[in-house]
Order: C-alpha cells, then structure tokens, then sequence
C-alpha cells in the first residue's frame, strides 16, 4: 500500500471529510488499509481502477455510507456486512468477477441504484430475497450469465431502469409487466424468442415523451 | 396686553396745567414729562406699580391701566404652559381648565398637533378626533364616524379609506345616488348596490362567493386573493409565481416536486439547471462518471454505457473485450443517426 493511501485516509479522519476517493491507487486490499473501517463519518468512497479481490466484513461499520464504489475491480466475493449499510443508496460493482451475491444484500433496503454490469452473476446469484429493495430504481445487470430472471423481479415496483443486455435469458417473466414505472429496459443480445405480452402495457406509459427507452436489437426474430 | 415703547416729551412742552395721571400732582418747571399713550406722567411716576423700578429698555406691559415690568407682569398675570410649565407670551390656548402654548398642547394618545386642527375631552384628556374615535370604539364597540364623529349604528358602517364613515356621506359613482350601509366598493370607487350588481361582480372560482375587494384573475376565473392557492400546499400565492398544470395552479415548490425532472442520482427534484442527457435527467452537480465519480458536463468527452455516462479515462481502463463492443455499439448507434 502506497504512502499516499494512508496519507488520505488520515486526512479524511482528521478533517472529517465525507467522501473518500482511492480511484486508481493499485490496491490489492483494503483490509490493511489502518484506520480506513473507522471513518464512521464517511458518505461517499471511490475504490474504482484497483486490484482489489474483496470486501471486507468491516466496511459495514461505515454506517453512514451512502455511495460505494467498486467499479473495476477483481472482487469476487462480497461480505455478508453490506446489509447493514442502512444509508447505502447507490452500490456500483460493475467490471468485477462476482459469481454470487450475499443475502446481506437484499436487506440494504436504501439501494436505489445497484450496478451489477459485468459479473460472472447466473440465475442462483440473486440472494432470495433481493426483491426487499423496494426502494431500487435501477438495476443493471448487464454483461452476466442469467439465462432466466425469477418473478420476484416484479416487486420491485420502483424500478425506472433495468438492464438485461448480454446475457444468456431464454424467457422473461410475466411479472416484469408490473414494472409500471419502468422508463429503460435494455435487452439487446440474448436468446430470447419473444417478449411477455405483458410488457405491452408499457406502451401507455411512454406517450408521446418518448420516456420510455427499450432496446431489443438484439431479440433474435426466431 | 400691548407692549409699548416709552414715548418720552421733554419738560417746558407747554403745558403749563398738566397734571401727572399716576399722582395727580402738577409738573415742576423744567421737569421731565412723560407721554405714554396718551397719558402724561412724572419721569419718576412712569416706573412699573409692583417693583418701583423703571422699565428696562421702556418695555412694559399694561394691564388694567397699571404699567408692570416685563418679570412682574409675567409674575403676576402672564398664564403658565401647563405642560412645560414656562410662561406663555403671545398665542395662548385656553383648554382643559390650564393655559398652553400652542405647541405643547398635543394629543395624548398619538402626540399630534391640537392647537389648530380642535380637540376632543375625553375622561379627562385632551385627544385628537381620531385617537377619540377609536377609543370610543374600544369602548363600546361602535364605529364613530370619521366624517360626523358621531356613532355609527351597528352593522351599518362603511370602510373607506381605512376608517368607517356613515355610507350616507358618500354618493354612487354611478347614478349619484345617496349610498346606504349596502353599497359595494369596486376599485376604489363606490357604488349603491343595484349599479354595483349591474357592473357583474366576478365570482371566486373556489368558495363561489362574489368577490368584492381585490380579485385574481388567474386559470381563465376570478378568485379572492386569499382562496388563489397552490394545489398541493394550498397556501396562497398572493402576487406570487404560480405554475399551472391540467387546470391547476401550483406554488414553485410543488411544482416542481410533483411535475419537475427528477435528478436520476439524488431522486430529488432538481432546483436550477438541468442536465438532460441519456434519456434521464441530473442535478449539474450529480451528473458524473459512473466509474470514478469525476464530475462532468455535456461538453465533457464521455462515452456511454447503459446510458449512463463513462469519462474517458474510465473507458480506456475497461477491459478491452468490452472497449471494443462498447466501441462498436457507438458507432452503429452513430450511423444510426
């Protein structure tokens, strides 16, 4: 760990700063980081561009986190820990290498945008009861495995945006109709044969705003 | 009181049989005689009654045909102010059983002028007819009469100017006719009841009563300013900004809360400018890279990934498997267009 590191985050402590950025700085870890897990005080924490393989359990003691940032990194795992993170409003691990999600998760019931892009995620991935964040208002999850979605997916009544594209969905569920403010749904490149009639409601919602953003290039016409 | 000036005769005037006014005696020869106003007296005689001395200056003050100095008249006779307590020389205001000088003599409520403008007794203190009004108003409940100072009879008094007068002082703008307590005002003008009907008064688009002071027309109707309300916090506008939507007004505020662009970052609504990119909507200051968080702006180099915006630096440190489909997607979205 570079001087700098520890440097910064002395500085965040001493001056109560409320948002930390360690964009870049070729971390492998952040559990060595000393004093890091003690800005009780910290709203905002950049982790992008690093090397790091996981999260550690401590990271829930920065109760008052709002915005987490993981984006491109190597995580493969994350801690159980997240769900206590209450104030935790926008979670961005996109480019990592998660095959599974913590049931922790579903309980950071604030979340209401969660970028999954670019994970190793299939259908077992979702904790089961992901469909708690009922706050969530975008959920992407692009660049993954899934080759189904589970109904639950409807719950989430919030969800303005969902990404789906690349992925490997054979069929989406019915449910996905009860998504009734849902504004983007990208589905582009999949396997999918055709779109659940339900989603013809949408229509009455897009009008003439064109608000409503919905890309299916990739819906294969079979 | 006049005050005169000494009009001094020398002795050996001629005439030989004049007899001095004070003491009744006749002249020496080549005594000094004195000529006051007439009267002729002994040099020694022209002094004031009280104090014998003789007038400083030839100024003295006259009062029941006796001659006082200036300090002994005033002694005497001259009235006290009876609120600065100092004699009053010149214009005196009797009033209140005391003497005053004009300018002390004031209102005892609102300290206003009396002398000039006449004053009213009431228990015991001297007020202007204004302050008098409205403590008998107080007192009884009554209206007086800005106009006649005498009460109004209940329910019958007219507001105009700002203070309640008799309607009978007033005539309809209209037909002239004498008002009675059901006249109406419009504007600033008055008018008996049947003219002011005929004009059409406009009626409150929200309690649907006439509305007879100041009106808003606003959403094609009339309102009483204070029912003219945002429809969501229902407090009036008064004069204020509204925003109108299917029919309804609403205050800033509301507005923008139920109707304005949400910023797809904080979920709130947006106050001041907008960034409007990507299908969404953000604060200026939450528009940013989703990667490293770094602020932006729509002059910025940015690429776009699931429509949400990726800085530069951010993209070239993507994988390069998916730099190249990012890369791709952007230019069939380019050719596209």
């Amino acid at each position: 760990m570079s001087k700098s590191v520890k440097k910064l985050v002395e500085e965040t402590k001493d001056q109560g700063y409320t948002e930390l950025d360690l964009c870049d700085k070729s971390l492998n870890t952040i559990a060595d980081i000393p004093g890091l897990t003690q800005l009780r005080h910290l709203v905002r924490l950049t982790l992008s561009h690093n090397r790091i393989t996981s999260l550690p359990e401590s990271i829930g003691a920065l109760e008052n986190l709002e915005f987490l940032n993981v984006f491109n990194n190597h995580i493969e795992e994350l801690p159980m820990s997240l769900g206590s993170l209450k104030k935790l409003r926008h979670f961005n691990a996109a480019v990592n290498r998660l095959s599974s999600l913590p049931r922790g998760l579903g309980t950071a019931s604030g979340l209401e945008i969660l970028d999954l892009t670019y994970n190793n995620l299939n259908d077992k991935s979702l904790p089961g009861n992901f469909s708690v964040m009922k706050q969530l208002r975008a959920l992407y999850l692009g660049d993954n495995d899934f080759e189904t979605l589970p109904s639950e997916i409807g719950e989430l009544r919030n969800l303005q945006v969902l990404v789906l594209r690349d992925n490997d969905l054979i069929e989406l569920p019915k449910a996905l109709g009860n998504l009734s403010r849902l504004k983007e749904l990208h589905l582009q490149n999949n396997r999918l044969t055709a779109l659940p009639p339900e989603l013809g409601k949408f229509k009455h919602h897009s009008c003439a705003d064109s608000q409503n953003y919905m890309t299916q290039d990739g819906l294969c016409s079979g | 009181m006049p005050v005169q000036n000494e009009i001094a005769a020398p002795a050996g005037y001629g005439i030989g049989n004049a007899i001095c006014a004070v003491c009744q005696e006749s002249f020496g020869v080549d005594e000094r005689m004195v000529n006051s106003n007439g009267q002729i007296l002994h040099e020694r005689c022209f002094v004031c009654v009280q104090c014998f001395q003789p007038f400083p200056d030839g100024l003295f003050y006259e009062y029941d045909e006796r001659r006082y100095c200036e300090e002994d008249f005033q002694t005497l006779f001259a009235p006290c102010c009876k609120q600065c307590g100092k004699f009053v020389i010149g214009r005196v205001i009797k009033a209140m059983q005391a003497n005053w000088h004009p300018d002390c003599f004031r209102c005892e409520i609102c300290n206003d002028g009396l002398a000039d403008s006449g004053f009213v007794k009431n228990a015991g203190r001297a007020l202007c007819k204004k302050c008098n009004a409205d403590e008998k108003t107080k007192k009884t409940g009554r209206y007086v009469c800005r106009k006649c100072h005498t009460y109004i009879p209940e329910g019958e008094h007219l507001m105009y100017m700002g203070e309640p007068v008799h309607p009978w002082h007033y005539n309809c703008f209209s037909c002239n006719k004498e008002l009675d307590h059901l006249c109406r005002k419009r504007d600033t003008e008055l008018y008996c009841l049947r003219c002011h009907d005929k004009m059409g008064t406009p009626i409150c688009g929200a309690c649907r009563r006439p509305v007879e002071d100041r009106v808003v027309h606003a959403l094609g109707k009339a309102w009483h300013v204070e029912h003219f309300v945002c429809a969501k916090c229902e407090k009036p506008f008064y004069g204020h900004r509204y925003y109108e939507r299917k029919g309804l007004a609403y205050c800033e505020t509301h507005y923008n809360e139920l109707f304005g662009d949400i910023c797809f970052e904080c979920n709130k609504a947006i106050v001041g400018d907008v960034v409007n990119a990507l299908h969404k909507c953000w604060c200026v200051q939450h528009f940013t890279c989703v990667g490293c968080n770094v602020s932006l702006n729509l002059r910025s180099k940015f690429h776009e990934f699931d429509m949400q915006p990726l800085c530069k630096k951010c993209y070239e440190k993507m994988p390069l498997e998916l730099k190249k489909r990012l890369k791709k997607a952007e230019q069939t979205a380019g050719s596209r267009k």
